[in-house]
């Protein structure tokens, strides 16, 4: 898979570097600005692109921008950002307009090859990618009683696996479960929370993070 | 001079007056009054008019010196009768031949005079002084010791008491001619200096001073005219050219008068309106009420009032900036200037008027200036509290970015070397060495986590990055207590009044951990009004204030039914 790095830092640009050669990937750009990447993006034809979301010149939300721009002009490439962000404003930002071939993952994963290697290998067939803790963290959120609280064990689990952007055969595959029983129970999910079902797995994601990050009306 | 005296020479006036028609009546060809009941009317209206606003200028503190020369030049309209063959007396005859020519002068001096009865500007002084050489010595003193009345053919005139060794009639001629002369050229001087003086002054002088000094130049004028007449003539006299340039003299002198009473009409009606505005402002007036007040009793809307503060700047009540354009009048209490005050061109043109408002409004002045003082201050105080908080936000906002730039992304750093060491150490790894690596990772991620916790207590990025929505949002993620968010504004407020809201939600949610709050912040205008309900909200919110009454803000807690309260903060905001 053909990848491009964009980060200002240049240690952890080559680190990156070395540990996804390693890993086999192959790293045909190396970028420390927005300009730089978008013309990585253009010429190396990268399948997906790894991104910092602080990036010159102001350094608050360069990356993402960057992404999101990359995401409508090359629809074949994919974007995954890395940030220091736990809040899922960001993530929500990124996706929002094209979820799918779109990931945010935190900075700290880069030392974890196996996890970034998976999100690469998602992002490049079109899924959408969302870290883990973003979405543990929103469904530990305090709230009022709310229709979450009905959800049995196992139906939070596939909750959360969708959330991050996990397709039904891939929560299959995570909890050891059949189709039938994966699609029972993202029916009964949805009707419970009263999200309607969408077909697209990416609109998917939307709607269910969507629903975690608003803090419903308790109910009567 | 003493009052009884004043009024003694009023009775003496209008004694003169009759009298003096009485003498034309007696010797019409000699006379300008005499020969018509019309006439006679003129005369005595012009002098009466002089006499009576003389008189009541005199009776005024300000105006005396103004009254003296007007009653003078009262005095001076009658007595060109005098020198008249009816005069029936050699005193009253000698007197008239002296004093004949003395009125123009005198006018002239009380046009340039006023309105305070001093002429301080030397040209004037000098046309004055022409005209007086030039009328009473020239034609009068000089003239009359020299003319003997039986020898220029008047058979039935009294006898000339100043005539010592009989008369010349020759220097007579001389004498006539040279006052006849300087009498054009004075009047002419005086009418010019008069009209120039009148142009250059300022608009509220010119205002103030206008109708008298068009009044009298049209006088002098006429006397200009009758100067200019007599040229060939070699004398003053009584034909019927001279009659009728006497009678328009006679009605300029009556609209003189007139224009004096006229001044004393509008300054009486801005007092009156003063009067009312004592009573007004004793019923204790509203800060920025005398404003109002004075507006209303001057009948000026465009009134407006500021202050001077100790250094330099101009302070408005009400909290508002002022801005003087207009005519502006100095409200001077002994040497200090109190306040300014714009108003329409011309509506405080009389000195005295100025102070009158001061003294009216002597306590309200003072009142308000230590208010307008006060709020100045304030203003200061309150500017100097926002820019001691931004400075602190900016620089919490430069240390977290540092951390975010520096330790943050060194420890990400770090994290990738060790797992590269890792895959480098292959798969011959002993496992010892391996479990350390992992529990050093174990610990970098730690690490990193409470440095992105630390980071957030020191500065919440995203409030300043993607504003207060998605800061409070991201705070009801992460707080231990459910947060109800009815409703964020969309736009971006400004960053110190995003900052004072994001600080009125945390800290609440900080001080209340355990029940669910109900959140709401909404732009109503150009303030940002920020609620937050809980059930254990503090009675201490001082903190709040301070952070909200930097900008301007106020902070109040509600308290309702079931023991729940409201934190309610108003707050001024970028629109």
């Amino acid at each position: 898979m053909r990848v491009v790095i964009a980060d200002d830092e240049v240690l952890l640009r080559d680190g990156l570097d070395r540990l996804l050669t390693e890993a086999g990937f192959d790293v045909v750009g190396k970028a420390g600005t927005a300009r730089d990447l978008h013309r990585d993006v253009e010429l190396a034809h990268p399948d997906v692109a790894i991104i910092d979301i602080k990036m010159p010149p102001t350094h608050t939300d360069e990356g993402l921008v960057a992404a999101q721009q990359i995401r409508a002009s090359h629809p074949a490439v994919g974007v995954l950002v890395l940030s220091h962000f736990l809040e899922s404003h960001y993530a929500m930002r990124l996706i929002q307009q094209h979820p799918g071939g779109a990931g945010y993952l935190l900075k700290e994963r880069v030392s974890g090859v196996g996890v970034l290697a998976d999100a690469l290998a998602r992002v490049h067939e079109g899924e959408c990618v969302i870290d883990p803790t973003i979405v543990s963290r929103l469904l530990r959120r305090a709230r009022p009683a709310s229709a979450l609280g009905q959800l049995t064990g196992r139906e939070r689990q596939v909750l959360a696996l969708m959330a991050e952007g996990r397709s039904n055969k891939a929560i299959c595959e995570r909890l050891f479960l059949g189709p039938k029983t994966v699609e029972g129970h993202v029916r009964n999910i949805f009707t419970k929370l009263g999200i309607g079902e969408s077909a697209d797995d990416h609109r998917r994601v939307l709607a269910v993070l969507s629903y975690l990050r608003s803090a419903p009306q308790p109910q009567a | 001079m003493a009052r009884a005296s004043r009024f003694a020479l009023l009775a003496a006036g209008f004694a003169l007056g009759v009298f003096s028609l009485a003498v034309a009546r007696r010797g019409i060809g000699y006379s300008f009054g005499g020969g018509s009941a019309f006439a006679g009317a003129a005369e005595l209206a012009a002098g009466y008019a002089l006499l009576a606003v003389g008189f009541a200028a005199w009776m005024r503190p300000r105006q005396a010196r103004l009254g003296a020369i007007l009653v003078a030049a009262s005095f001076g309209w009658f007595l060109v009768e005098w020198n008249n063959p009816g005069a029936g007396s050699a005193v009253v005859f000698t007197i008239g031949l002296v004093l004949y020519a003395a009125a123009a002068p005198l006018v002239a001096h009380a046009m340039l005079a006023y309105p305070d009865g001093r002429v301080g500007w030397w040209p004037g002084r000098l046309g004055l002084a022409l005209g007086y050489a030039g009328s009473v010595l020239v034609l009068g003193l000089l003239a009359a010791a020299v003319f003997d009345p039986g020898a220029e053919g008047c058979a039935q005139c009294p006898r000339n008491l100043l005539l010592a060794d009989g008369g010349s009639s020759g220097t007579y001629g001389s004498l006539n001619r040279a006052g006849i002369f300087l009498g054009l050229t004075w009047s002419l001087l005086v009418t010019v200096l008069a009209a120039g003086d009148l142009i250059r002054a300022t608009p509220a002088r010119r205002r103030l001073a206008a109708p008298v000094v068009v009044a009298g130049c049209a006088y002098l004028g006429l006397v200009a005219a009758e100067f200019a007449h007599s040229w060939h003539r070699g004398f003053l006299g009584f034909d019927g050219l001279d009659r009728r340039l006497w009678l328009g003299e006679a009605a300029a002198l009556c609209v003189l008068s007139l224009a004096v009473v006229w001044a004393w009409v509008r300054a009486w009606r801005t007092r009156s309106a003063l009067a009312g505005l004592v009573i007004e402002l004793a019923e204790s007036p509203p800060p920025g009420g005398l404003r109002d007040a004075l507006a209303g009793v001057l009948h000026d809307p465009s009134i407006q009032l500021a202050y001077p503060l100790a250094d330099g700047r101009l302070a408005g009540t009400r909290r508002k900036a002022v801005e003087l354009t207009g005519e502006v009048t100095p409200i001077v209490r002994g040497r200090q200037q109190v306040a300014l005050l714009s108003h329409r061109p011309g509506l405080l043109a009389e000195p005295a008027l100025a102070e009158e408002v001061a003294a009216a409004a002597r306590l309200a002045l003072e009142n308000e200036r230590l208010q307008a003082e006060a709020w100045s201050q304030l203003e200061d105080l309150r500017a100097s509290r926002a820019r001691i908080i931004q400075a602190g936000d900016a620089e919490r906002h430069r240390l977290v970015r540092d951390l975010h730039d520096g330790a943050q992304q060194r420890l990400v750093t770090l994290s990738l070397a060790l797992r590269l060491a890792r895959t480098r150490l292959g798969h011959g790894l002993d496992p010892a060495l391996a479990e350390r690596i992992d529990e050093a990772e174990d610990e970098l991620r730690a690490a990193l986590a409470d440095l992105r916790e630390l980071a957030q207590e020191i500065f919440p990025v995203i409030l300043a990055e993607e504003g207060l929505s998605a800061a409070v949002e991201a705070l009801a993620e992460a707080v231990p207590v459910p947060m109800e968010i009815i409703t964020l504004p969309h736009e971006r407020l400004g960053s110190l009044a995003e900052a004072a809201a994001y600080f009125v939600v945390s800290e609440a949610v900080r001080r209340d951990p355990v029940s669910t709050l109900k959140v709401s912040a909404a732009r109503r205008g150009s303030r940002l009004v920020v609620e937050v309900e809980g059930g254990n909200m503090p009675a201490e919110i001082t903190d709040l204030q301070d952070r909200v009454g930097a900008l301007d803000g106020t902070v109040t807690v509600v308290r309702g039914p079931g023991g729940r309260a409201t934190i309610r903060a108003d707050i001024p905001c970028e629109s």
